[in-house]
């Protein structure tokens, strides 16, 4: 993730004042013209320097210590590559691994169908719907950790209490290794749609009606429409919202640590949550650091790899 | 910097280069102004103007929040030119490494002495505190168990004493064993078991009369780890750790690992366990000591930290402890005791002679057998009253005796996730699988790490 910013050009705008080139040009330029106002400098330069000391310096530095066993305090010394080469052997890696790529598609599948199901209702002439836009959104003004800590709660107190006084067998699934992942993806899958919601709304608003009423004198049936308009139409939007929902699932965390701390053993311990204990809490800074490096080419791949896929598959008009 | 806005100067004749490259360095400069704001300035190491000097006191103990606060209440009163903050954090072990990663050691510690302590004393984040007065009034025994975690090492040519140091002092020690509800065993007639069979027993006579045996908290993973402490510690054979570290990273094939040594143990855990009441899933640490304190089980595996925990929900809950009895010889039982508080000094602390103050104000006997007695802790002292509390009595004759082994979790690096998976192992009950994957885990830590543990 380290974009090498542009430097700003010190040299006066777009035409590039080499001598050679302005010799072609009329002599007579106005003045200011073909020259960047300095207030752009004042916009660009200090997000630049402060993207490249919170930013960068870390990132460079993390991939730095990936390269020894520094501990995280105290003295280290250089390992070569041997932290990578040992993260290929340790099962706990590669369980986590998995669990978050499975735990990353479930999640994006599902808050996708989800979310564009509600969009088309929200877009559709309902009744009070502008207090429904205003309701389905409040999830997403809510921190995902508080809401882990309410779900947590229910998982463990509430829900089997009304699942038994139904008749039904009613267990915290948290507490199951099994199913524990399927409360993470509840609960995510709740947090998530709001906001991929608004975006499939402001897909949805870009459609010309015109194009509907067409269909609709054509006796194209409503599936039919969304299959051949809507769907095709809102590309670019289905494909943002897949690239974007699964990098962030990708580095789920947060609501792991609310609901199970990556329990129960070490049944949903994501990328992010291992790296961190590793790093902070079991004294193997540079390895996890290591680790960190390799996830994050594996996010910038996959984000990659998705763009490319989806965006042939992108309609216009 | 220009004084004039730059949208209102655009029809001036535009600058030269130079001018040009001047103002994008003012820029880069103010925006460094700005970052250099952002970052803060560190504090001065000196008194400030009013000549008083400001501790940073990290306090790992949320239990004991307000026995701090009251101690620096009266601390502060005696000596007005020293003002103590106190910084308590719910999640103390990861606080501490993140301070450490940006350099930021406190004045002042309390620590729990564990396997985590000694990873960072070993480190040489410690001062050194051999010569401190009070350190001659601990029992020599309790100071031997910090000893024994390791601690800095450093010849004097890098800054350390060329002997191993004192990077803590031990303020309040612990004791794990079952705690259990005398009410309810004299309701059903049972007497404290002396032996394996009479617990199991006493457990199938509990719950035959519909009371929990055990109330268990797996919600919380390291709530596994007292009954793993004890039944282990008592069941490994001698020096099995030091066997285990010299065998590097290749464990399995070994004459100990933890497969062939800790089976029984293990069963006998998993045993334990079967007990707990149907939801021991999904309840928490602090729903234990609640139900405890309630009267929903007979017994509780937990150490002498719970008590005031207990104590908190329920003053006059009825509480008692015993050791676990883990063999058929009544005569093995031994108590399972670690530093539940040290004193530490960061080692480049500014206010040296300020903290040290501090800490020998801290040991003094008076603190120590008040803070004991208010979170029903054994003191370190060497001329200690024997606490009188009652809960502690069934292990008070142990830690006095000497009966007494460190918590073996301390000698497993913390980059093995242990607890979870004494839980994994007391809600499937697999203890092949537990062993396996423990001895598993041991081996790639070692493989990884070239500075091995020095523990006992």
């Amino acid at each position: 993730m380290t974009a090498t910013a542009p430097r700003p050009t010190t040299d006066a705008g777009p035409e590039g004042p080499t001598r050679a080139s302005s010799t072609k040009r009329a002599p007579t330029r106005r003045a200011g013209q073909g020259r960047t106002p300095r207030a752009f400098y004042w916009m660009v330069v200090p997000a630049v320097v402060i993207f490249f000391g919170l930013h960068t310096i870390p990132v460079v530095t993390g991939m730095f210590f990936s390269l020894t066993n520094y501990a995280g305090y105290g003295t280290w010394s250089f390992v070569g590559l041997s932290n990578y080469l040992n993260l290929f052997r340790d099962d706990r890696v590669i369980a986590s691994y998995l669990f978050t790529f499975g735990f990353a598609v479930v999640s994006t599948i599902a808050v996708n169908v989800i979310s564009l199901a509600i969009a088309l209702g929200l877009n559709s002439r309902i009744k009070f719907r502008t207090a429904f836009r205003g309701i389905f959104f409040i999830p997403y003004v809510l921190a995902i950790l508080i809401i882990g800590y309410v779900f947590n709660y229910l998982f463990a107190n509430s829900f089997p209490t009304i699942l038994q006084s139904m008749g039904l067998p009613g267990a915290n699934i948290l507490a199951d290794p099994q199913w524990a992942w399927v409360g993470i993806v509840i609960t995510t899958v709740w947090q998530a749609c709001a906001f991929n919601v608004i975006l499939y709304l402001a897909g949805l608003q870009t459609i010309p009606a015109e194009l509907y009423e067409a269909a609709g004198i054509d006796g194209a049936s409503s599936w039919r429409q969304f299959r051949s308009i809507t769907f095709p139409l809102i590309g670019a939007y289905f494909t943002i919202n897949m690239v974007l929902s699964f990098k962030s699932f990708l580095q789920v965390f947060d609501q792991i640590v609310a609901l199970t701390n990556g329990g129960p053993g070490t049944s949903t311990e994501s990328i992010a949550l291992v790296i961190f204990r590793g790093g902070f809490q079991g004294g193997e800074y540079g390895y996890q650091m290591a680790n960190a490096v390799l996830y994050l080419f594996v996010i910038i791949l996959v984000s990659f790899i998705q763009l490319r896929f989806l965006q042939r598959r992108e309609a216009s008009f | 910097m220009s004084p004039r806005s730059p949208f209102t100067d655009r029809n001036r004749p535009g600058p030269t280069n130079a001018k040009h490259r001047g103002r994008l360095a003012a820029a880069a400069l103010g925006t460094a102004v700005v970052l250099a704001g952002l970052t803060g300035c560190a504090p001065g190491s000196g008194p400030d103007a009013d000549g008083v000097t400001t501790l940073d006191f990290f306090q790992f103990k949320p239990e004991a929040v307000q026995d701090f606060a009251d101690i620096i209440t009266d601390f502060e009163a005696e000596n007005p030119d020293i003002r103590v903050v106190q910084n308590a954090v719910p999640d103390p072990d990861t606080a501490i490494r993140t301070l450490l990663v940006k350099n930021k050691v406190p004045d002042v510690l309390t620590l729990n002495v564990s396997g985590n302590f000694a990873e960072l004393a070993r480190a040489c984040v410690f001062a050194d505190l051999a010569d401190e007065p009070s350190a001659d009034t601990v029992n020599p025994a309790v100071q031997e168990i910090v000893q024994d975690l390791g601690s800095c090492d450093q010849s004097s040519a890098d800054g350390g004493s060329g002997s191993p140091e004192v990077n803590a002092l031990p303020f309040a020690n612990n004791a794990s064993g079952i705690i259990y509800n005398p009410d309810i065993f004299a309701a059903q007639g049972v007497e404290v078991p002396t032996t394996w069979t009479e617990l199991v027993a006493a457990a199938d006579t509990f719950e035959q009369a519909g009371i929990a045996p055990f109330y268990c908290t797996m919600k919380d993973a390291w709530t596994a780890g007292p009954a793993f402490v004890n039944l282990g510690g008592a069941l490994m054979p001698d020096g099995f750790f030091d066997d285990l570290r010299a065998e590097g990273s290749d464990v399995q094939d070994g004459a100990v690992s933890f497969n062939k040594d800790f089976g029984p143990a293990m069963e006998k855990e998993v045993q334990l366990f079967s007990y707990c009441q149907d939801d021991f899933a999904s309840r928490d640490y602090n729903a234990g000591n609640l139900a405890f304190a309630n009267g929903e089980s007979a017994m509780y595996l937990q150490g002498s930290y719970a008590i005031p925990a207990i104590r908190a929900n329920a003053p006059d809950a009825s509480i008692g402890t015993f050791p676990y009895p883990v063999t058929e010889n009544a005569d093995d039982r031994i108590a399972v005791s670690g530093v539940d508080v040290g004193l530490s000094i960061g080692r480049d602390s500014p206010h040296k002679e300020e903290a040290q103050r501090f800490v020998d104000y801290l040991m003094s006997p008076e603190v120590v057998q008040a803070y004991s007695e208010s979170q029903s802790t054994f003191s370190p002292l060497v001329d200690a009253e024997p606490n009188t509390d009652p809960a502690l009595a069934g292990l008070e004759p142990y830690f006095t005796s000497g009966r007494i082994i460190g918590f073996i979790d301390h000698q497993v690096p913390a980059s093995i996730p242990l607890v979870n998976m004494l839980q994994t192992l007391v809600i499937t009950g697999d203890v092949d699988e537990f062993l396996t994957d423990l001895d598993d885990e041991w081996s790639k830590v070692a493989a990884r790490t070239t500075t091995q543990r020095e523990g006992k």
